[in-house]
């Protein structure tokens, strides 16, 4: 413990001199300010579509004063030209909207729609009272269809809505506010990735590993400032926006872990500063879509609870939810923080840091890493047991990407790609120990490729059991995670795939692409008769 | 000059070739891409009541009728089913019977107010569903109600298309595509510049024949020629997509000088700074706070691109002079300081 504080010290120095003086950080803070400010006052005025109508209006008119619309101030005739010749999309004139009936002037019509609703609502909200303008009360009651119990009563509805002044439920803005917490652990880690690039770049890494002290001391006493910084920023963040402070605490530890998890990454497999850069672009890209695009749907669909986001979008609208749901995302993300800080104190070490390589290779060579202190008996089932969060993220990442195909190809899509997925991470083991010579002899590989299935499997059905309850309405996701409940038939498939391309690729020579090629058809048929309804 | 300029761009593209990091930053895109635009698909299908009508088929809905019933009229109208049954007890069997999926009660006068009991099944993605459908029709009725208080509601009565997916073209996927290139070629110019530094390769980059700015030169433009490559690629892409881009000249010279500034400005924070770690954060804070600042001041290229796109009428090659003159006087100031890259 000692040891760690030592060194995350030692990184809160470092960055004092990177940052030294006193001023730059003075000028950062500032900087931030100013951005806070700025996005405060832009929150309202930027919407979808800023500057793309252009409204003429004439006579007496409400003020538009909303971003999507340029306003002119024209005489009735000339409106009527502009209009005509389609420089102007819509004209007002009065209380009356003329338009043209193409595309670009309809659009603009219902974008205006949408603002003269508002507009005229707090007119009139404004110039009578509260009952004469807003006549209508609508009770909401709530009937348990599985529950044909007796009459529905109307004494007392659940909720009383006015319909003019009720949005309709789009956690939008919620899911916004949530970013909020995402951001600065994103922009921290900049520095958290910077300080191992540091010490490599200084050959002060060698010296630090000859010190007494083990990778997992290093790692952990280089993320506790950050992740102290992390958690402070979750703590003011809430405190501003009211929310509860421990929840969110809660609710965002497990995000922070698997951000810093993923970033720990990144230093541990460039080559050249480019590389960071992209390697940073595309893991921000695909973990902000991982945590955003399943809020989007909050209690819209149960898959969204995979996101922690949608956790804190129910925080905000104060709807309580079960330790069932907290775990469902909170889980996955705890178990790849575990795995990556497991990889990372295997593979801090001078040879493999320093190493130029193809980025496959490099791959390759990490989880030989992490595999070979160990028997293969042991270590292949168990890394295919372990890696099924992330899997699992990975197949919510495809399923994302697969909502922009054609209707009919997004089933097919989403199978391809995680029988893919699937494929290489159940023979990827077994691939990297038979390259490095670990495994040879035709028995090996059998039995590799069963314990490979077997973990896997075991790895999946849990998973399943923690979401079944949880994904009951999502039928795609069904069909991912394997329909079967029975074990046999998939254990006995799951073996031959990967037995398929463990035998092209050690033996047959194929090479590793075509034999994981030739795994996948063989396992997305095998998925496709099984939806059908074959087996 | 000119020539060891060429010299260095080639050098700086064949690495990013090579090292195949490129490829990277394409995969990027394209999913930034599709999945904003599979986040709009999934948001329009669930949270846009046109669209829920267009493909969620017959959401039925049961109806205490009255005499007097103008509610019925407009929601048959917003095209949902409507069944009318003589009382609440046979409208709620035929909801346990699975025949309806929520049950609208006549309308009550409560104090000189209007009320309306709405029965909504448990499940909340039933029943949030229906609450948008039926939000519209509700809409309307407390319209009727308002006029027959003597109060108009104007521009009630506007239509026009869902305008959703149009915005999200024209204002966030044309622009997102046209300007990630050139955020991303200014982390590279950052990379390319400080990697030299921290290497402690510049001292012999710069012995060969090679002035210091025409090194800087070198790395930028190889930066601006890759996102202009990419810029080109997507406006073909989404043209053989079938979206019509109008200006598609003045949209190319715009993201061209664009990819120019963020390049020079990562360049000066480079220059100044002389290590990743801070010329990448300074550099993303910058573009982060000029973005907000030109909103602010209502000169935002994202819009002057959205615009072009849409064929704006007064929209013309005058609005880009401006970032012309900015990106003249950052080369300048670049020049000026390059210097204290060597101190």
């Amino acid at each position: 413990m000692n040891q760690i504080l030592v060194i995350a010290w030692r990184e809160v120095t470092r960055l004092r001199k990177r940052f030294g003086g006193g001023a730059s950080p003075l000028a950062v803070l500032l900087l931030l300010a100013m951005l806070g400010l700025s996005s405060y006052f832009l929150r309202d005025t930027v919407s979808l579509g800023a500057g793309l109508y252009r409204v003429g209006v004439s006579g007496d008119v409400p003020l538009i004063e909303d971003s999507r619309f340029s306003v002119l101030s024209v005489s009735p005739q000339e409106g009527r030209t502009l209009l005509e010749d389609k420089t102007i999309d819509v004209f007002i004139d009065g209380s009356q909207v003329i338009s043209r009936s193409d595309d670009r002037s309809q659009y603009a019509v219902r974008a205006l729609k949408q603002y003269m609703e508002v507009a005229e609502l707090t007119r009139v909200g404004n110039s009578y009272d509260g009952d004469s303008a807003f006549p209508l009360r609508v009770g909401i009651n709530y009937l348990d269809a599985s529950q044909p119990a007796g009459e529905a009563d109307a004494a007392t509805p659940a909720e009383v809505i006015i319909p003019s002044l009720t949005p309709p439920p789009a956690p939008f803005t919620q899911v916004l506010i949530t970013l909020i917490y995402i951001m600065p652990i994103t922009f921290i880690s900049i520095f958290f990735t910077s300080s191992f690039m540091d010490e490599k770049m200084n050959r002060r890494l060698t010296v630090l590993l000859s010190a007494p002290v083990t990778p997992f001391q290093i790692i952990m006493g280089k993320m506790l400032p950050y992740a102290l910084f992390a958690l402070s920023t979750t703590i003011l963040i809430a405190w501003f926006t009211k929310a509860n402070i421990l929840l969110a605490l809660a609710i965002f530890a497990p995000t922070t872990l698997f951000i810093f998890a993923i970033y720990l990454m990144v230093p541990l497999f460039y080559r050249t500063f480019k590389d960071t850069t992209f390697i940073a672009m595309l893991v921000t890209t695909l973990t902000t879509s991982y945590l955003i695009f399943p809020a989007m749907f909050t209690n819209v669909n149960d898959l969204s609870y995979i996101s922690p986001l949608t956790l804190a979008v129910k925080m905000y609208r104060e709807e309580p939810f079960g330790w069932r749901e907290y775990l469902f995302p909170s889980f996955p993300m705890t178990a790849i923080f575990l795995l990556t800080m497991f990889a990372g104190t295997r593979l801090l070490n001078e040879e493999f840091l320093m190493g130029y390589k193809p980025l496959t290779r490099k791959v390759g060579d990490a989880i030989y890493l992490m595999l070979a202190r160990s028997k293969p008996y042991i270590s292949v089932p168990l890394w295919s047991l372990l890696v099924i969060p992330a899997v699992y993220m990975f197949q919510i990442i495809f399923l994302t990407f697969a909502t922009n195909l054609p209707v009919g190809l997004i089933l097919g899509f989403t199978l391809l790609a995680s029988a893919l997925l699937e494929e290489i991470v159940k023979s990827v083991s077994i691939v990297v120990l038979a390259r490095h010579g670990v495994v040879k002899s035709w028995r090996e590989l059998f039995g590799l490729s069963f314990l490979s299935a077997l973990g896997f499997l075991i790895g999946e059905k849990l998973l399943l059991l923690i979401s079944i309850s949880m994904v009951s309405d999502a039928p795609v996701a069904g069909a991912m995670f394997g329909v079967g409940l029975l074990l046999f038939i998939p254990l006995i498939a799951h073996f031959i795939f990967t037995s398929i391309i463990v035998v092209a690729h050690v033996k047959l020579k194929f090479p590793y692409p075509l034999a994981l090629a030739v795994g996948t058809i063989v396992h997305f048929i095998y998925n496709v008769s099984v939806m059908r309804g074959g087996f | 000059m000119i020539f060891t300029v060429l010299a260095v761009v080639k050098k700086e593209l064949a690495s990013v070739i090579r090292d195949g990091t490129i490829v990277i930053s394409i995969l990027i895109q394209l999913f930034i891409a599709s999945f904003s635009s599979g986040l709009l698909l999934g948001m329009l299908a669930l949270y846009d009541p046109d669209t829920i009508m267009q493909f969620g088929g017959n959401i039925k809905i049961g109806m205490v009728s009255a005499a007097e019933d103008q509610l019925g009229p407009l929601m048959r109208e917003r095209g949902l089913h409507v069944t009318e049954y003589a009382t609440l007890a046979d409208a709620n069997a035929a909801f346990y019977r699975g025949e309806v999926l929520a049950i609208v009660d006549t309308p009550q006068d409560a104090n000189g107010l209007t009320q309306v009991n709405l029965y909504l099944p448990t499940s909340e993605t039933t029943s949030s569903l229906i609450r948008m459908v039926i939000q519209e029709p509700l809409k309307q009725y407390e319209n009727t109600l308002r006029t027959e208080k003597g109060i108009e509601l104007r521009y009630a009565d506007l239509k026009g298309k869902p305008a959703t997916s149009f915005e999200f073209v024209y204002s966030v996927l044309i622009p997102m595509l046209m300007f990630f290139p050139a955020f991303v070629a200014g982390s590279m110019a950052v990379d390319s510049i400080t990697e030299e530094v921290e290497n402690k390769t510049l001292q012999t980059l710069l012995s060969a024949p090679l002035t210091l700015n025409s090194m800087l030169a070198g790395k930028i433009l190889a930066s601006v020629i890759l996102a202009f490559l990419q810029c080109i690629a997507w406006l073909s892409l989404l043209q053989l997509n079938g979206i019509v881009i109008q200006n598609t000249g003045w949209i190319l010279l715009l993201a061209l000088i664009i990819a120019g500034i963020t390049s020079t400005s990562a360049a000066l924070s480079a220059v100044l700074l002389k290590d990743r770690e801070r010329s990448q954060f300074i550099y993303s804070l910058i573009l982060l706070a000029s973005a907000a600042i030109s909103t602010l001041l209502n000169i935002s290229p994202i819009t002057a691109i959205s615009r072009f796109a849409i064929g704006d009428a007064y929209t013309s090659g005058l609005n880009i002079i401006i970032f012309a003159l900015f990106l003249g006087g950052l080369s300048l100031l670049l020049s000026k300081l390059s210097r204290r890259l060597l101190a």
